[in-house]
């Protein structure tokens, strides 16, 4: 084996006891003595080191390396900024894979291009005859580094020992950074080949690798071998050059668009233009489009596809074992073996991984493409067909930090039917309303900051008649915009409607106020419908363009659901053709204070992108957003846009105490009206545009996306609800929202001296708002709030801007403003930190001292409860029966 | 490793007890365990097969490959050890407990070693 390359950490591997095998001409450690098996279930519960220094890393700059790489590669590295890295295959002409890699531009106009080992010199071939066409030059520089690949749920903790806390990389896949561990300069890609949520690529200078693994080993994470790296991928259903990508037994090139994976991989983008195997690939991609669809007729260009096996039967499946289909051969397996997995129990957020460990027959196979999901198929098993299934993957990677294994389980049955005589559960039912009701209202500290109790006046009003009603109306030109309704027995609603557009006037500081809309989600839809209509209103001859770009908060910031593509803004957000992805960017957010936005860096985004749209307001909000400093700055710099101001957190703290959004230059503000409101669930719109403002008509467009854009009906009771609660708002308001303010830091610096981890700038007491954050632990969030919840604690897990998602979540996120009404003072604040932090950091059961807490603030506050007041709301109470 | 005194043991890797003159347990030596790594399936014969000495009777699976396993007798499977289709791996943690088939009517064995030869075997390897 003399002439076999090793890597900067042979002698490593072989000191640990490693087996090494010749991989691609490397000398390289199959497994170690813990074996496979435990190496791949080390990987998926805590932590597995691989060396991954053998693959074939070519550096490619130049003036033109950015059209070289597009020309070579499948994907569209012009949407690649710095920092990110992508997966792209190197297509041969007919649309095949001359080798999967992935490209990494930790450098602004340097891109590193990590292609597999076995293939490395075959890539150079292919690459050096194509790049003499372009100005660019490519390096191979597979010695010059080490690459160590972190893998499992602990990488991330074990990583941020040695950055001395710093973030590793930003919460997402395919993140980069540069870094130092412990004085060693470090790349790391958030990358992997293991499906785990939370891994890691690290790249460091060959002198120091051996330093990296051995530390990393000290600190808990094991070695791993080449075997485990396979089992890991096929589990993810990942493929494998010479196995799912390149040709099959017969010889034959499998097309990419075969693998699902690799489909994603390829842009045909017009930036792109014409790359090598674009028009296969392109004929290809017409193909999968059909078979997606379903539309079998014509099978010629992708007749098969890799997709996931699992086998039902006893025995192991193997790469080039037969599948059938009744007699009929429809393919073969390309990757296949037995796989562990841990075990769990319980459902849900409350599922449990278990110690206990399982073997599974899985594999990846080449089959006809008209079999679907859940199909039934056989395998050859060395002359025995064993039954098998084709599920839709193995293993899920949605719920970090853990990759969880999906087993394949035949759907169950509908759940039983219900009892003929309903009138047993509905007893049961309103015993049980009565329960909730009692625990919520009277033993239960409520901190979600994004709710409220009402006041009684405001409940009874949303029950009482006109909700259950219709009351649609519609300003008529012909009329000098008079209000037109379209049923009788409306008037009572119309001057109630009238007077809340008057209250909501007052309070927002605007000039035109909508309030037919029943949620803050709907009152962003509505304008977000609007402001696209309003674009495209001079031609009604085209299809709509959409809105773009349009500039947020990113949700792993703060960002509210309902302002990101994924949420109101769907239907509305264009596609930037250049980097094929939504036409959002971000507000950068201050490098020492995550949670508050970086205006200078925000100029320079606004001044680059030209955004049309500029969304303030967030639902993890400590911080008063720049409003004024914005609107400043595009004034100054001539820049049309439209600033808008999401304030469904913070409608109700609008004021002295925390913002005014016109006076600061907004031009429209959504909220929702029951979270620092006091209102019953619904949304508002207001703006600030005057008659004769050229955007006049985006209000009038706004009022028609309302109705009849959005409702028909829009809940005349809690619109009732509404005036009362905007009267106890603008009668109340200033006490309240000081109240509200004053508490919220109070409980921050409580919860902090109690020994909790209270995030935000201690310095302005961690908050400017009703929300208070505490960090937990890495994804210790939804444990530590269901404990609360059991102790008569309600809060939300949040996952923090560090973290991956919301099953990932550290930290809890909490609001002062319902306690608030209820009379909650600092003094209340206090004894509540101590409680929370004795069940939080020592377990213990806290329930009835927090129910006696509670009992003592019964008492709803900012509304009307004078004598007379309370006259008159019996009276009501009497007439509605409520 | 380990070298049972009581056990015989064929150049293939496999033990053999003999429980009476026609009559044997047969399973794989530890040191054959520990080549082909975590075993995750096995393939065991049927109860009533012939087998042949120095002919596969059986084989087991590690992740990376399958193996066959030898007969070091010739006779016919009397039992097998389905315990080992559920847990495979006591074949790795107990390979002198983990018998894969008893054989019965024995009229031919190979040339087996003692204990002593197994390991001066092993230690040439």
């Amino acid at each position: 084996m003399s002439e076999l390359k090793r890597t900067q950490l042979y002698d490593v591997h072989v000191a640990a006891g490693a087996t090494m095998v010749d991989f691609g001409g490397w000398e390289m450690p199959i497994k170690y003595p813990t074996d496979i098996v435990a190496e791949h279930l080390y990987t998926r519960h805590f932590c597995s080191l691989f060396d991954v220094s053998h693959m074939g890393r070519i550096l490619v700059e130049g003036p033109e390396c950015v059209a070289f790489l597009q020309h070579v590669l499948s994907s569209n590295v012009q949407a690649l900024d710095l920092n990110q890295a992508q997966y792209a295959i190197i297509p041969t002409e007919t649309g095949g894979a001359v080798d999967d890699a992935y490209l990494y531009r930790f450098e602004a106009d340097r891109y590193l291009l990590v292609v597999n080992a076995a293939n490395t010199d075959k890539d150079l071939a292919h690459l050096n005859e194509q790049i003499r066409a372009f100005d660019a030059k490519m390096t191979v520089i597979t010695g010059d580094y080490a690459a160590i690949a972190v893998q499992g749920p602990k990488s991330k903790e074990l990583l941020m020992i040695l950055s001395g806390g710093e973030q590793i990389t930003e919460p997402v896949k395919n993140a980069l950074n540069t870094l130092s561990f412990e004085g060693h300069k470090v790349r790391v890609a958030k990358t992997g080949y293991t499906g785990e949520p939370i891994g890691y690529e690290v790249y460091i200078d060959s002198a120091s690798a051996a330093w990296l693994w051995n530390r990393l080993v000290e600190l808990g994470a094991k070695p791993a071998g080449l075997g485990a790296r396979d089992t890991l991928r096929l589990e993810a259903g990942m493929p494998l050059y010479g196995h799912e990508l390149g040709t099959d037994p017969d010889g034959k090139e499998i097309p990419v668009f075969a693998v699902s994976l690799a489909r994603f991989a390829v842009s045909f983008s017009e930036q792109k233009g014409d790359f090598v195997g674009r028009a296969a690939l392109a004929e290809q991609y017409a193909a999968f489009q059909r078979v997606m669809n379903r539309d079998f007729s014509d099978l010629s260009v992708l007749p098969r596809r890799i997709r996931p096996i699992a086998l039902l039967g006893r025995g192991v499946m193997r790469a080039g074992m037969s599948i059938y289909r009744g007699e009929e051969k429809i393919g073969y397996v390309t990757s296949g073996t037995m796989v562990p997995y841990y075990t769990h129990e319980g459902e849900g957020l409350e599922t449990v991984i278990l110690e206990q460990s399982a073997m599974r027959a899985i594999g990846l196979a080449y089959i006809a493409s008209d079999v679907l999901d859940e199909d039934r198929v056989e395998v050859d098993v060395r002359g025995r067909r064993v039954a098998a299934v084709i599920p839709p993957y193995h293993l899920r990677a949605d719920a970090p930090p853990y990759a969880r294994p999906i087993l394949y389980a035949p759907d169950e049955e509908e759940a039983a039917a219900p009892a003929a005589d309903r009138r047993p559960a509905a007893l049961e039912l309103l015993q049980k309303a009565a329960e909730n009701h009692a625990w919520r209202q009277g033993r239960c500290v409520n901190l979600i900051p994004s709710e409220m109790t009402p006041s009684r006046a405001v409940r009874i009003l949303s029950m009482s008649d006109p909700s259950f009603r219709y009351a649609e109306h519609k300003k008529v030109k012909s009329f000098y915009d008079a209000d037109v309704f379209y049923y009788q027995g409306t008037k009572f609603i119309d001057q109630v409607e009238r007077l809340l557009v008057e209250e909501m006037k007052d309070y927002l500081g605007c000039s035109e106020v909508e309030t037919r809309v029943v949620s803050g989600q709907m009152s962003n839809m509505a304008v977000f419908s609007a402001l696209m209509d309003f674009k495209n209103r001079l031609d009604r001859k085209h299809d709509m363009k959409r809105l773009g770009y349009v500039l947020n908060n990113h949700i792993i910031k703060g960002g509210h659901l309902s302002a990101q593509p994924m949420g109101a803004l769907h239907d509305y957000i264009a596609i930037d053709p250049v980097t094929e992805r939504h036409a959002v960017v971000n507000f950068p957010v201050c490098k020492d204070n995550i949670y508050k936005i970086d205006v200078e860096e925000t100029k320079k985004v606004i001044d680059q992108y030209r955004p049309e749209l500029i969304i303030f307001g967030k639902s993890m909000v400590l911080h008063r957003e720049p409003v004024a400093a914005i609107r400043q700055f595009v004034d100054q710099e001539k820049i049309p846009t439209t600033i808008m101001y999401d304030m469904a957190h913070v409608l109700g703290l609008i004021g002295d105490h925390f913002q005014k959004p016109f006076q600061e230059g907004a031009e429209i503000v959504t909220g929702s009206t029951h979270k620092t409101f006091f209102g019953s669930q619904r949304g508002v719109i207001g703006v600030n545009y005057k008659k004769a403002d050229l955007k006049y008509g985006l209000w009038e467009t706004i009022e028609s996306r309302a109705f009849p854009g959005s409702v028909s009906n829009h809940h005349l009771g809690t619109q009732l609800g509404l005036l009362m609660a905007a009267y106890e708002m603008n009668q109340y308001k200033d006490q309240y929202q000081k109240a509200v303010v004053e508490n919220a830091k109070s409980f921050a610096k409580s919860l902090k001296a109690a020994g909790l981890e209270v995030a935000g700038d201690p310095a302005i007491g961690y908050t400017e708002t009703h929300q208070v954050i505490v960090s937990v632990g890495y994804g210790a969030g939804p444990e530590v709030a269901e404990r609360l919840e059991r102790n008569n604690i309600v809060v939300n897990y949040q996952a923090t801007p560090d973290e991956e998602g919301f099953t990932a979540s550290g930290a809890l996120r909490m609001g002062v403003n319902e306690m608030t009404r209820f009379g909650f003072d600092a003094a209340a604040f206090e004894e509540l930190a101590g409680l929370m932090a004795d069940c939080v950091l020592r377990g213990r059961e806290v329930g009835e001292e927090v129910a006696k807490l509670r009992g003592r603030y019964q008492e709803m506050r900012y509304c009307f409860s004078d004598g007379e007041a309370e006259a008159a709301l019996e009276r009501l109470a009497k007439a509605t029966g409520v | 490793m380990n070298f049972p005194a009581e056990l015989q043991y064929s150049k293939s890797h496999e033990w053999v007890k003999m429980l009476d003159d026609a009559t044997a347990l047969v399973g794989i030596t530890d040191f054959a365990q520990s080549e082909l790594g975590d075993l995750v399936f096995i393939n065991l014969p049927a109860e009533g097969d012939t087998v042949t000495k120095e002919e596969a009777f059986c084989d087991v699976e590690s992740v990376k490959a399958v193996s066959d396993v030898m007969s070091p007798v010739t006779g016919v499977v009397a039992e097998v050890n389905e315990a080992l289709l559920d847990a495979p791996e006591k074949l790795n943690e107990a390979p002198y407990e983990a018998w894969i088939a008893k054989i019965s009517d024995i009229t031919d064995r190979e040339e087996l070693l003692d204990a002593a030869a197994y390991e001066a075997f092993i230690a040439q390897q």
